[in-house]
Formats: structure tokens, C-alpha cells, sequence
């Protein structure tokens, strides 16, 4: 318990002691860890606007003309024992020309010019969630599709798709960039903590030979960096916030698209107590790193 | 006891700045290590607490070989030698009283118990009024006694002093010598590097003289007399 307050105050101490140093550091992790926190936050939403769209992922598969009933209903059977399957719906001739005159009654004379339903029969299917972007999907329905009572078939799957790939890119180009960016926090760390180390030579010398042990020396320097890093990530936290909260004042203007897309009233918690933790580890290990290379004796 | 047996050390090949020392110091005892600079006195202290590690040889102290002493537990070997500089290796930015209390609280001691053998180390030194002073604003003399007060606070049983009295004029290097006296006469053992000659024969102890590296002579308090 006193080793751990004695190195905060000397941790803290050194801090403010530094304070060019400090602030130029704090500053780096910062911005380091709101951009990370940026691509966090657009991730998180191109993943709820994928689950959105995923949720109403239907296949819809017209039949040819005069085709038995026996097969049809063979198909539907089989269909509904698949475990991607979440409900199958069947519609007739009939029901599809019942429908079409309840969803257009001003079209309805058209259907007196024939003597039997021109809309083909169909299956509509829907996808379980969990399996909505799933290529067995894709395959599965191309096993339907193959099949010669099918005529033709209608998919949703297409906006979902390009949406996966966007947060495909976007994820990548938000790791490679923050991998960068965490790795120039680190080094900052690492080499604010050896400045220290020298500049207390003389200081850890004098405690080598009264008898300090290797941590007593070590932990202020790792609490040093564990501080940085958590003030770090507050700042970045606070940055992040305060642009979540502005930003949609100005996507109600200027980013329709975007808007659709991005929920901007959700401010995800989970993505700030990310970076805090974040923020906290790359301090704390680099400071470990520091110290295990700099205070060999 | 403190024992070096055939021990040599080389920091250049071919040259030694310690070679094949062998030496036997009882518990208890005083000692004078002298010689010129350059004699390897200091190398010889550093040895003692392993700042340096030997080329040949082995040290025991408490017949425990301290070549075997890992890394990790070598706090423990230091919290039982108490060392003085010449340059008395202060931290300029604490007061006297943080500087005698870092042994006890790099221990982890409870305030009361640092304020009592702090207080105690004080007045063995005769500083007890300039406890919330910094280094810079004391004399030299003074500094020294604070380091002197460092090196006793923990009850080590062995104090290794390297020149104590190397920037201190005479009549101050005399009070330090009589304030090792004292310390001394609790049954610590004191080995004190010096090149000065009035203060040895001011003191009458054992005197153990290096030239080159070598042992050249050992003389007991009674040869001295």
C-alpha cells in the first residue's frame, strides 16, 4: 500500500515536474486515441445499419406456369427444415392477385382483361439473423434457383453486402492508422519515461545502494506512464464526446446520407471505457518496456 | 567477517586494478584502507557491496559468498552496509530528514518507527536542528554527517566509507573520524578509504595500504601504536 501511494506522488510529482514533456505527450495519446475512438464509433454504426438491413433479408422465388402442386409443396417442406430458414411463406396465383388489387384498387379493372391470375405463384423467405449474411445463404439459393419449377427470384441482400464492404475498408484503413498512431504513442511513452530515468540517474543510484529493490525503483516510473496513458484516453474521451454531441447539428445539414446510415444519437459508452483501458494499457506497458531496458543495473 | 579471497579485478585486459587480494575483517573492527589514487581503495569498497563484480576471486561476508547473490535479492546484501561518498550522494531536492529516512522507508517502516531512528541518527550526528533543511543550504561538514546519519538509520552491520573526509578541511574530517568512532563502538564494523595520512595517525587503527592493486601492507591497531 505505501509502495504504491509513495509511487504515485513521485509519479504525479514528475508529471507536473515535466510539464512541456507531459502535455506534448498527453496531447499525442490523445489525439492517437480519438482517432481510434472515430473509426471505433463509424464502425459500431456500419454495424448497426448492416444489422438493419439484415433483419429484412427476403428471397422471393416466382414459379413457372402449371407447375404440380405435389413439387411445390415438396420444395416448401424442405425449405422450412433448414436451419438458415427463419419463416416461409407461400403464395398462390390467387393470393398474389388478391394482394395486388388490395395494394393498388385503382389498377384492378386490368385483371378483368384475364380469365386466370397472371401473377405467378411464389415463395417468400425469410433468413434467420444470425445467418443473414452468411454465403450459405448465397448458395443455398442458388441450389432453389436451379431447380426447373423456378422461374425467377427477387433478393435484398445487395445494400447489406455493400454496407459489409464499406466497414470491411473502413476497419482496415482505421487499424492500419491507429496501429501507426498507438505505435508513435508508444515510443512517446517509452522515450518520456527513459528522459526520466536519466534524468534521476543519480536519484536511483543513491536508492540502488541503500537498498531499494528493482521495483521500488521500477513502479513510480510504470505508474508514470500508466497515468499518461489514462489521462490520455480522459482527454481523448472528452475530445470524442464533445464531437458526438456536436456532430449531429451539422449531419442534419449537410450529411443526409450519412444520417440515414449513422444513428448519431447513440453515443456508445462501450467505445470510451475502450479507450480508457486502452489508453491505460499502451502507457503502462511502455513504461514496463522503458524500465525493463533502461534500469538494468 | 568480511573475507576476499584471491580476489582480482580487471576493468582493461592486463590491467589490474585489484589483483589477488586477500583479506580477513572481524566483526567489530575499524579499518583504514589507504594508498595513493588510483591504488584501488574505491574498487575494493565497491567489491564490498557489489557495485562491482569481481574478475577472480570470491567475497564472503557472514561467510555467504556475495558473488552468488542474484540480482533480485542484492537489497538485501545493501540494507546491511551503510555507505558514505566523498561526494556524499544527497538528493539535493529532499530536507535533511527525507534524505536519513530513505532506508526505512524504501523498507516500508511505519512513520512513528522512521521518526524515532531518524531522530536518533540526527542526534548521533549532531544535526538535530537542521532537519527540515535541504542539502544545498548546509556546509560540507554537515552534508556529510547527513550521509553518515543515512548510512547508520538502518542498523547496518557493516558502514564502508569511501573518503569521507576527501572535501572537508581538518578539524571537520576529525569530528566526522570521532562520529565513526562512536558508531563504531556499537559493535559496527567500519571501513573507511582514506588517503590521509595525519588523520591515520590521529586514530590509531588497523591500516591496510594498497599500492597498484596489491596488498602491500596490513598492520594491526597494536603495530601502528
Amino acid at each position: 500500500m505505501s509502495l504504491i501511494r509513495t509511487s504515485l506522488h513521485n509519479a504525479i510529482k514528475n508529471i507536473a515536474r515535466n510539464k512541456l514533456i507531459s502535455v506534448l505527450c498527453l496531447g499525442i495519446i490523445a489525439f492517437t486515441l480519438l482517432i481510434y475512438g472515430i473509426f471505433n464509433y463509424i464502425s459500431f454504426n456500419l454495424n448497426l445499419a448492416t444489422r438493419e438491413f439484415s433483419k429484412s433479408i427476403e428471397a422471393i422465388f416466382y414459379f413457372k406456369d402449371n407447375v404440380d402442386i405435389n413439387r411445390i409443396e415438396n420444395l416448401i417442406r424442405r425449405v422450412k427444415n433448414n436451419l438458415l430458414v427463419e419463416q416461409v411463406t407461400f403464395n398462390s396465383k390467387n393470393q398474389a392477385e388478391t394482394n395486388f388489387t388490395r395494394q393498388f384498387p385503382e389498377l384492378k379493372y386490368i385483371l378483368t382483361e384475364f380469365k386466370q391470375s397472371p401473377f405467378p405463384a411464389s415463395i417468400e423467405i425469410t433468413f434467420k439473423l444470425e445467418y443473414s449474411l452468411d454465403t450459405k445463404i448465397t448458395s443455398f439459393l442458388d441450389e432453389i434457383e436451379r431447380m426447373n419449377i423456378i422461374d425467377s427470384k427477387q433478393l435484398n441482400t445487395e445494400w447489406a453486402k455493400k454496407i459489409m464492404t464499406i466497414k470491411k475498408f473502413i476497419s482496415i484503413v482505421g487499424l492500419f492508422l491507429s496501429s501507426i498512431l498507438l505505435l508513435v504513442s508508444i515510443f512517446i511513452i517509452y522515450n518520456v519515461i527513459k528522459l526520466n530515468i536519466l534524468y534521476r540517474k543519480d536519484e536511483i543510484h543513491i536508492l540502488k545502494l541503500v537498498g531499494a529493490t528493482n521495483w521500488y525503483i521500477k513502479f513510480p516510473f510504470i505508474i508514470e506512464g500508466a497515468l499518461l496513458g489514462f489521462f490520455g484516453s480522459i482527454m481523448a474521451s472528452i475530445i470524442l464526446f464533445g464531437l458526438l454531441k456536436l456532430f449531429p447539428t451539422y449531419a442534419t445539414f449537410m450529411f443526409d446520407l450519412i444520417k440515414g446510415m449513422i444513428n448519431v444519437e447513440i453515443i456508445p459508452h462501450f467505445i470510451f471505457i475502450r479507450l480508457i483501458v486502452l489508453g491505460t494499457a499502451i502507457g503502462l506497458f511502455s513504461s514496463l518496456f522503458s524500465t525493463q531496458h533502461f534500469l538494468k543495473t | 567477517m568480511i573475507e576476499f579471497y584471491h580476489v582480482s579485478k580487471q576493468y582493461v585486459k592486463n590491467q589490474y586494478a585489484l589483483n589477488d587480494i586477500n583479506l580477513t575483517i572481524e566483526k567489530g573492527e575499524f579499518i583504514f584502507l589507504t594508498g595513493a589514487s588510483g591504488a584501488g581503495k574505491s574498487t575494493l569498497l565497491k567489491l564490498a557491496f557489489k557495485e562491482e563484480l569481481p574478475s577472480k576471486g570470491q567475497i564472503l561476508i557472514d561467510s555467504f559468498n556475495i558473488n552468488l547473490i542474484p540480482e533480485k535479492k542484492l537489497f538485501k546484501l545493501r540494507r546491511n552496509i551503510g555507505i558514505v561518498f566523498q561526494d556524499f550522494k544527497l538528493l539535493t531536492r529532499r530536507t535533511i530528514y527525507e534524505n536519513i529516512a530513505i532506508p526505512l522507508v524504501i523498507r516500508g517502516e511505519r512513520k512513528s518507527v522512521i521518526d524515532k531512528r531518524v531522530h536518533s541518527a540526527l542526534s548521533l550526528v549532531g544535526l538535530t536542528h537542521r532537519r527540515n533543511y535541504i542539502p544545498e543550504h548546509v556546509s560540507g561538514g554537515e552534508q556529510q554527517r547527513v550521509a553518515i546519519a543515512r548510512a547508520i538509520v538502518g542498523n547496518p552491520k557493516i558502514i564502508i566509507a569511501d573518503e569521507p573526509t576527501g572535501n572537508l578541511d581538518t578539524e571537520l574530517s576529525i569530528e566526522i573520524l570521532k562520529i565513526f568512532e562512536r558508531i563504531n563502538a556499537n559493535g559496527i564494523t567500519i571501513i573507511i578509504a582514506t588517503h590521509d595520512k595525519n588523520l591515520i595517525k590521529m586514530f590509531p587503527k588497523r591500516v591496510i595500504r594498497l599500492e597498484k592493486g596489491r596488498l602491500i601492507s596490513d598492520w594491526s591497531k597494536e603495530e601502528i601504536l
